[in-house]
């Protein structure tokens, strides 16, 4: 028996490669990919039985890629998701969320405007709490990603988001703005 | 056995604690290990996105290496319980919300009494789990247990509840033997604004409020209040048991940060008493106070300082008459060694005053006691290769009864890729002398039928254990532990007039099993499993006429399984099926409970749920330790609105 501690142990030690460590950005963009399953879109938002369900990642290169990774393959909804990296300026069309990262956060007044009430998961990554007009805000808490959920935004997009969704949320923003 | 005696007697060293005897469990987990290795190379590295939304909010832990960790890094059998299992399981105290770990032990006594351990030896005054709320040591140096009526948290407001099965002395220190129970409340940054809770029933009734707010710029508040009362529980032959009581606890908790620093001050207050009765009232109280600061350094390195003041008092005629004042400092640092090291050293220092009363069972003598620890931790974790880390460490503490204790640990964790883990670790943990083992005398006037032990010393516990951690798929996921325990010195009595011992030996031989499983998006089922064999015999020529039944009442094993269903329209259907195995002396049969919650989310102001625990069982007994007159755990129903304005 103590042959075979010892053999295992060395196997262990043989065997290994990787170990693998979480960055924000890989969790943050594991949650984009949840989102997709606790939010309600109108029937016609997302289009015939395999049309794309498009995330847009603005100002968040590392998160696109991360994200793209993750989805790489999946659907959600027996929707195939497609990443979109933007910039600011760039069309809004055919998305289903979009992801706003801290650099592009000055852009939100417009980028809200253009959307004009389209049913689109919009979600940013504010320290400074849940800017107007964001659905979903990303923030760190003792070194986990959290978020904040202003359910009234995404009434106005359309958008019904699941109880469990909220359930999971840091908090659940009121005002009706 | 004697053969096991004179082995003992020669010393142990790692490979003879595997020597003597690896059962089926550790073979099953073995081969679950080699499993693990041929999986590994087809396994594609998409992990996170297969984790859940709780799993990927909750995706750091603390308790096991004392730093932030990833719960899938962590090399201990740790379950955490999160804030929405406690809400969806209708919990509406601790040591209920405690049912939810699959590797506890808990089990409800009479209305105010709950036994709770891990890995087993459980008993109303178990004495080998270390229990902490927010970083304070709350089992009592008096028993070296836990008084679990004096313990209480505004449930709606906890994070997490981290439970560890198995040794976590190296880091925690003695009585950390079996296990380590974290209550983790949220910061109050995270409890903003007002919080209205009533539950009422036919065996309780509880409200409480909340309410949160900022202080400038970085810094939030909260402060709570609440009050509960409970019913009597009965015996099956419908006699009078005058043990109903109430309680109230207001608090407060403060965090704030300015830089790389950031500070929480909390404190809790509380009072309750039982029933008046021919034998008078008992009651209790107590006042804490604590205080953390925390400092992040650029190099990675990370310094917490931590101090708290306890205040608690126990007044029972019958029983204990006990007033501890206490008070502990502790200091860790963290700092990475080159690429592949993380080294954490600390140290602390817990004096406690100890007043007692002579009551009609109990004396103790001295009457009043200085209690002191002193401790000094070293950690080092090492990435030995890409995959594979080694964690050794131990802690040198001191008491005032057997000097300085050396608890060391050694864990080893395999990562062969991002959704598995494969653990083993070896541990020395002891149980250090409380003034129950040394200074106790019974009844409360001479003659006297047990009379403490001047020579009693410390219970020691060499531990084996083996895991195996994994989230095969989207939807799947499971932890799988098996452990041998080798027990040194237990308490052990004698004839009367019995003086305490150190004549018990023997081991405890497990397995901890508990997964989860995604159904639908809208239906979660989880479930758990815990199996133990105790093997414990008094040594020769002890007198003890009891023998290692005093240790503890503990079942073969227990499983639960969970359903948590969402409806439409913020409608939820929770239910929750648990199996306890017969107590074998004194015996007990085994019980079936089922417990159901129907809730419903009506608005985001309001919520409302109904909970019936024990549903097809009018009552059971969970408990007993002496066979006489055992309480009848009953039915109940439970109403609880919520209100968040």
């Amino acid at each position: 028996m103590r042959l075979r501690l010892a053999a295992m142990l060395a196997g262990l030690v043989l065997t290994a490669t990787c170990w693998a460590q979480a960055t924000e950005y890989q969790v943050k963009a594991a949650f984009l990919y949840k989102f997709g399953g606790y939010v309600e879109w109108p029937a016609d938002a997302l289009g015939g039985a395999g049309a794309p369900f498009t995330v847009g990642v603005m100002g968040a290169e590392e998160l696109a890629a991360e994200l793209s990774q993750i989805t790489s393959g999946r659907s959600t909804s027996g929707h195939p998701i497609s990443v979109r990296s933007l910039r600011p300026g760039d069309p809004l069309e055919g998305l289903q969320v979009l992801f706003v990262g801290r650099d592009d956060a000055a852009h939100l007044p417009q980028i809200l405007d253009a959307l004009h009430g389209r049913p689109v998961l919009v979600v940013t990554e504010s320290d400074d709490g849940l800017p107007d007009g964001s659905m979903i805000n990303f923030v760190l808490v003792d070194d986990k990603v959290r978020f904040d959920i202003a359910p009234a935004s995404a009434e106005h997009g359309n958008l019904r988001i699941s109880s469990r969704l909220l359930a999971v949320a840091r908090r659940v923003v009121g005002g009706q703005s | 056995m004697s053969e096991a005696v004179s082995e003992r007697k020669g010393g142990r060293s790692a490979a003879g604690v595997v020597r003597s005897g690896a059962g089926a469990l550790f073979a099953s987990v073995l081969i679950a290990a080699l499993c693990a290795v041929a999986r590994a190379q087809a396994a594609d590295e998409r992990g996170l996105g297969e984790l859940s939304l709780e799993q990927l909010a909750n995706i750091e832990v603390t308790s096991v290496s004392r730093r932030p960790e990833k719960l899938q890094d962590a090399a201990a059998s740790i379950y955490v319980i999160t804030a929405e299992d406690i809400r969806r399981s209708g919990a509406t105290t601790l040591p209920e919300a405690l049912r939810l770990a699959p590797n506890l032990q808990v089990a409800r006594v009479d209305s105010r009494t709950y036994a709770i351990s891990a890995r087993g030896f459980n008993n109303a005054i178990g004495n080998k789990l270390l229990v902490m709320i927010d970083g304070r040591t709350v089992y009592s140096p008096l028993f070296s247990g836990v008084f679990w009526d004096q313990q209480d948290v505004m449930l709606q407001d906890v994070e997490r509840i981290e439970v560890i099965s198995g040794p976590g002395a190296a880091l925690w220190g003695a009585n950390a033997v079996n296990g380590v129970i974290n209550v983790i409340t949220r910061s109050a940054r995270d409890t903003q604004g007002a919080l209205g809770v009533l539950q009422t029933g036919n065996t309780q009734g509880q409200y409480g409020f909340r309410y949160g707010g900022k202080i400038g710029e970085t810094g939030a508040f909260r402060f709570y209040g609440k009050a509960e009362d409970y019913n009597r529980t009965e015996l099956l032959n419908g006699s009078p048991v005058f043990n109903g009581w109430g309680r109230g606890q207001a608090g407060f908790r403060a965090d704030w940060s300015t830089g790389d620093d950031s500070f929480t001050l909390q404190g809790d207050s509380y009072r309750g008493h039982g029933e008046l009765s021919a034998v008078g009232q008992p009651t209790f109280s107590g006042t804490n106070l604590l205080g953390r600061w925390n400092r992040r350094f650029a190099d990675g390195s990370g310094l917490r300082v931590q101090t708290y003041l306890d205040h608690a008092s126990r007044d029972d005629i019958l029983t204990f008459r006990d007033t501890m004042d206490t008070f502990d400092v502790e200091a860790q640092y963290g700092t990475p060694l080159g690429e592949r090291q993380h080294l954490l050293v600390g140290g602390g220092q817990r004096i406690a005053r100890d007043e007692t009363l002579k009551s009609l069972l109990i004396q103790f003598i001295p009457a009043n006691q200085n209690l002191r620890w002193t401790s000094l931790f070293a950690q080092d974790e090492i990435k030995l290769a890409e995959r594979l880390k080694l964690t050794a460490g131990a802690k040198l503490e001191s008491n005032i009864y057997t000097g300085w204790e050396f608890l060391p640990s050694a864990r080893l964790a395999w990562k062969p890729d991002s959704r598995q883990l494969v653990w083993g670790a070896l541990s020395r943990a002891v149980r250090a002398p409380a003034r129950v083992d040394r200074e106790f005398f019974f009844p409360g006037n001479p003659p006297f039928f047990i009379v403490g032990g001047p020579n009693f010393v410390s219970e020691v516990s060499n531990v084996f254990e083996l895991g195996y951690r994994a989230q095969p798929t989207d939807v799947l996921s499971y932890s799988l532990t098996a452990f041998r325990s080798f027990h040194e010195r237990l308490r052990s009595g004698a004839l009367p007039p019995a003086t305490v011992q150190n004549m018990i030996e023997g081991k405890s031989t497990g397995l901890e099993a508990w997964g989860s499983y995604q159904v639908t998006r809208r239906w979660r089922l989880s479930g758990g499993l815990t199996t133990l064999a105790q093997r414990l015999h008094t040594l020769p020529g002890s007198p003890d006429p009891t023998g290692p039944s005093a240790l503890g009442n503990d079942p073969d094993y227990q499983w639960m399984l969970r359903s948590q269903l969402d409806l439409p329209a913020g409608w939820e259907f929770d239910v929750g099926v648990r199996r306890v195995a017969a107590l074998p002396v004194p015996a007990l049969p085994a019980y079936d409970a089922v417990d159901a919650r129907l809730g419903w989310r009506a608005n985001r102001q309001w919520s409302v749920s109904l909970t019936v625990q024990n549903g097809f069982d009018p009552w059971h007994p969970e408990f007993t330790s002496s066979g006489a007159a055992v309480n009848q755990i009953p039915r109940s129903a439970i109403l609880s609105v919520e209100w968040r304005p």
